[in-house]
């Protein structure tokens, strides 16, 4: 019975949560992220309702999960790669329509005015003070009607007009509550609109663009100059692009731009290689650390095993930004507490982060800092899993213990942690902390035409093409970057587990 | 049993939805400000409330962060009516339809610095109400060094003597190589060289880069005779230059008026002057304001353009964000009462003798491709002529103008 109550409140809140975000997301036009939460709710109902759904009760939340926080991300980050979205082109198309509609300008002899409201029953009027000439104009029905100062309807005190037929003047307050009649009060001056500027204050302005839905061409009032959407920016025909421009599905150009430009494509197989030799030598230090540390730290002999053990794991335990941050400080040439240490023993310092070659060795070397715990924590239980009469019977073989390690041990732990393996190949591949916070891609490489410096990873690369190129922000390229990368590291991703395969059957039998 | 659950899922939805109601932000005003100008916001937002009965409500910000936010939040609806800024934000958020320009300011020229409002300036429209001006100068020691140096030259003779790589003393450090292409600057433009050049009509040229020319180059090599000459190890970075600074082991240093702060915590004598003329030419350091922008998908411009006219482009509240900032006021009358400040008065000087950082969005592009040109010219590994010419074909390239 209480089950039941607790499913009815919890379906019926979470019905209304969903509904209220749907409704949110349909009014912002939010339309992918609006089916995958209306699709989790008709599953998250058919789960908890139908009787025969009952398994579907516990995958819910893992398909939730992935359906918010993995596959959304990935679709929308596809629809962008296809996109324009860049800085200059993060608006909507009726947005900057709106924007290009509502630009004045101020043209030669354009007067501003110092304004007084009058309430006159539903009418309404302005006493409008010229601040050029100082010249008063009565501001009715959308005329200005020069008004004599001396006009018998005006009361003066102290040279402000306090009284106009009788009629005093709106205090400031009504003025805020009455804002949007104040903005509706336009009137003409030749050729130029009288708008409302700020509270008190009117001007006389012309609007600069008008805007033809028919031929979706924009007209330059001013300089008669037209200008034709191109790919999302309104172009003249001499090529003056204006801005704001907006977001525009531009099919491949983000593709092609990265293939047919010298500038990005250029570096490629360059940093390539190295984000290769970065993944491969950070996995593998890491491991063999991590294993060397296991191995002893499983010792039955060895004393105090828990406290080195404790000890050992504190770099996983340290957050990476604060450590990166602590580590580029340690390897600063001048005052880096490494570099003195150098100095005062061996009378050099090591130019760390103004060097190529130094700056890839620091860069694995914190790598191998921050990753061995892992590894070791691993390892430590993957030894466990190991049978120990294997040791005993190779031990009676008369197998030294080098032989038992490279006959049991590493076959045998192979076999259960090369899929951590190939996952941390692929995590290291892909590390922009560490890349970022030592060397933010590394000493420049000379005569390089390209932001590619000498520790750049793929995916660092792409933040500086996409955040430090052209006009800064370039999502498009960043995200088509980054589906390109994908395709390179799960394809090396596919490959490894192949060849890890054939591992598996080693320890099938046993 | 199904009957009552349907009833309850449908009170609860009805109930949900009557939360669901347009954003009318109708006389709220939202301000975005950082930690230290919001101190000097609360006041004035309780005087405008209490003037025109409009809530205001100020949100705390990070500053660096400020820019990005307005980009995403401002075409959503969500973003503040008013928000602070720095003026080199002005080109990607003009690019990008975000802010509004003032147009009253048009009509206010005379009353605020003209390297302020040019900064805050794309074409003939100025985009914030400036409140600072910042530039870079020399700052001192007056315990290592007592006297002000009449030229650069001066100042290095002094240094040497102050120079010893055993004690760990410097002369004078410079953070230029770090690489920070920002403090690098006054070199290069005292010898002519530039980042952009100015087409007729005063606006910036995206494809005249003159990180390439001559006086590019002279400067650069300038730079590079301090390494040689042992006054700067290379690679010297900026917290390495203030930390030793604080720690009073430096002559000298060329940086701003953020950083006068720490110093006088540290306790450290220190007087503020003019980077000294490099033989004979006067260093123009880059100038940066900050000011306060108006959202251009605000629903009330009126009631942010009244509050930006009323409370903060007059001379208390300028100087007030004076006293918390230690920058110079933007607003000339706020700038004449303050300027009995000698720190202040240097600090001016040397902006007066600058030029505004560009503000262009194409920017981005330069700060990478010359940082670059700084390292390579550090580490020996190119020379400053080869390095400097490189990068600007690299950002050349970069903007496709060729």
């Amino acid at each position: 019975m209480s089950a039941n109550i607790i499913k009815v409140v919890f379906l019926g809140l979470t019905n209304a949560l969903g509904i209220w975000a749907a409704t949110g997301l349909y009014v912002t036009s939010n339309w992918v992220l609006l089916i995958v939460l209306v699709a989790g709710l008709v599953l998250l109902d058919i789960a908890l309702l139908k009787k025969n759904a009952y398994p579907l009760r516990y995958l819910l939340p893992g398909l939730l999960a992935f359906g918010l926080m993995t596959f959304y991300p990935i679709v929308y980050n596809i629809a962008i790669a296809f996109s324009n979205f860049s800085t200059g082109h993060i608006l909507s198309k009726e947005q900057v329509i709106h924007h290009f509609e509502n630009v004045y300008y101020q043209p030669e002899g354009a007067d501003r005015f110092s304004s007084q409201a009058f309430r006159d029953g539903d009418r309404w009027l302005l006493i409008l003070r010229s601040q050029t000439n100082g010249n008063l104009f009565l501001g009715l029905d959308g005329e200005l009607i020069p008004l004599d100062p001396n006009d018998a309807r005006l009361l003066y005190e102290n040279g402000d007009i306090i009284a106009f037929n009788a009629m005093t003047p709106l205090a400031v307050r009504d003025l805020v509550a009455n804002l949007d009649v104040l903005r509706s009060l336009t009137f003409s001056e030749g050729e130029n609109t009288v708008r409302l500027a700020s509270l008190r204050e009117y001007r006389a302005e012309k609007r600069r663009y008008a805007y033809d839905p028919g031929t979706e061409k924009l007209l330059n009032l001013e300089t008669q100059i037209t200008y034709v959407p191109i790919q999302g920016t309104f172009t003249s025909a001499d090529g003056e692009m204006l801005d704001p421009g907006y977001r525009v599905n531009v099919g491949w150009e983000n593709f092609q731009r990265i293939f047919q430009n010298r500038q990005i494509i250029g570096p490629f197989w360059r940093v390539f290689g190295w984000t290769i030799i970065f993944a491969f030598f950070s996995v593998t230090l890491t491991f063999a650390l991590g294993l060397g540390l296991a191995i002893m730290l499983n010792n039955p002999y060895l004393k105090l095993r828990t406290i080195y053990r404790t000890l050992l794991i504190i770099p996983y335990a340290i957050p990476g930004f604060i450590s990166l941050l602590i580590w580029a400080g340690l390897f600063n040439t001048n005052f880096g507490l490494i570099n003195q240490f150098f100095d005062f023993w061996f009378q050099f310092k090591i130019p760390w982060f103004q060097d190529g070659l130094w700056a890839k060795v620091a860069v694995l070397f914190v790598n191998l800092w921050l990753g061995y715990p892992y590894m070791m924590i691993v390892c430590l239980g993957a030894l466990q899993s190991i049978p120990s009469e294997l040791y005993e019977a190779a031990h009676v073989d008369g197998a030294k213990s080098f032989q038992r390690f490279w006959g049991i041990t590493i076959p045998l732990l192979l076999s259960s942690i090369s899929p951590l393996l190939v996952g941390s190949f692929a995590l290291n591949f892909n590390n922009f902390n560490v890349i970022f916070l030592l060397t933010q891609g590394g000493p420049p490489v000379a005569g390089a035409q390209t932001p590619a410096g000498a520790t750049d990873i793929l995916i660092s690369y792409t933040y500086n093409l996409a955040f430090a190129m052209g006009r800064g922000q370039e999502f498009g390229l960043a995200a088509a970057i980054s589906i390109i990368i994908f395709l390179i590291i799960g394809t090396i991703s596919a490959l490894q587990f192949r060849m890890t395969k054939k591992l598996e059957d080693i320890g099938e039998n046993l | 049993m199904l009957k009552r659950l349907v009833v309850v899922m449908f009170m609860l939805t009805f109930l949900a939805v009557q939360g669901v109601q347009p954003h009318a932000q109708n006389n709220t005003l939202l301000i975005w400000a950082d930690t230290n100008r919001i101190q000097v916001l609360e006041g004035l937002t309780e005087q405008f409330t209490a003037k025109f009965g409009v809530d205001v409500v100020l949100q705390e910000k990070d500053f660096g962060a400020i820019r990005d936010d307005m980009i995403v939040a401002n075409p959503a609806g969500e973003g503040p009516d008013i928000a602070i800024g720095a003026h080199d934000w002005t080109g990607q958020l003009v690019a990008n339809g975000v802010i509004e320009p003032l147009a009253f300011l048009q009509n206010d020229r005379s009353l605020y610095d003209p390297v302020a409002l040019e900064a805050w300036s794309i074409g003939a429209d100025i985009y914030a109400l400036p409140y600072a001006t910042e530039a870079i100068a020399l700052i001192r020691n007056t315990d290592l060094i007592p006297d002000e140096p009449a030229t650069f030259e001066d100042l290095l003779t002094v240094a040497k003597d102050l120079t010893d790589k055993e004690a760990g003393t410097f002369g004078i450090l410079i953070n230029a190589f770090a690489p920070d292409p920002f403090h690098s600057f006054p070199f290069i433009s005292t010898f002519g060289g530039y980042i952009f050049g100015k087409n007729e009509d005063g606006s910036l040229n995206a494809c005249d880069i003159g990180l390439g020319s001559e006086g590019a180059i002279e400067g650069a090599t300038f730079l590079r005779s301090l390494i040689d000459d042992g006054f700067v190890p290379a690679a010297t970075g900026y917290g390495d230059m203030t930390g030793q600074f604080n720690a009073g082991k430096v002559g000298a240093i060329i940086t701003g008026p953020w950083a006068i702060a720490d110093a006088r915590n540290a306790g450290i004598n220190f007087a503020v002057s003019k980077i000294p003329t490099i033989k004979g030419n006067t260093p123009g350091p880059f100038v940066g304001s900050q000011g306060f922008m108006i959202n251009s998908f605000s629903n009330n411009k009126e009631l942010a353009v009244t509050f930006l006219q009323e409370f903060l482009g007059i001379t208390s509240t300028q100087v007030a964000l004076f006293n918390v900032g230690d920058r110079a006021p933007a607003l000339l009358s706020a700038l004449a009462e303050v300027s009995d400040d000698p720190t202040l008065a240097a600090f001016a000087a040397s902006a007066a003798d600058g030029s505004p950082m560009p503000n262009i969005p194409e920017m981005s592009s330069v700060w990478g491709a010359w940082g670059d040109a700084l390292s390579l010219v550090s580490s020996g590994e190119s020379d400053p002529a080869t390095a400097f010419t490189d990068a600007a074909a690299r950002i050349r390239d970069t903007l496709g103008c060729n």
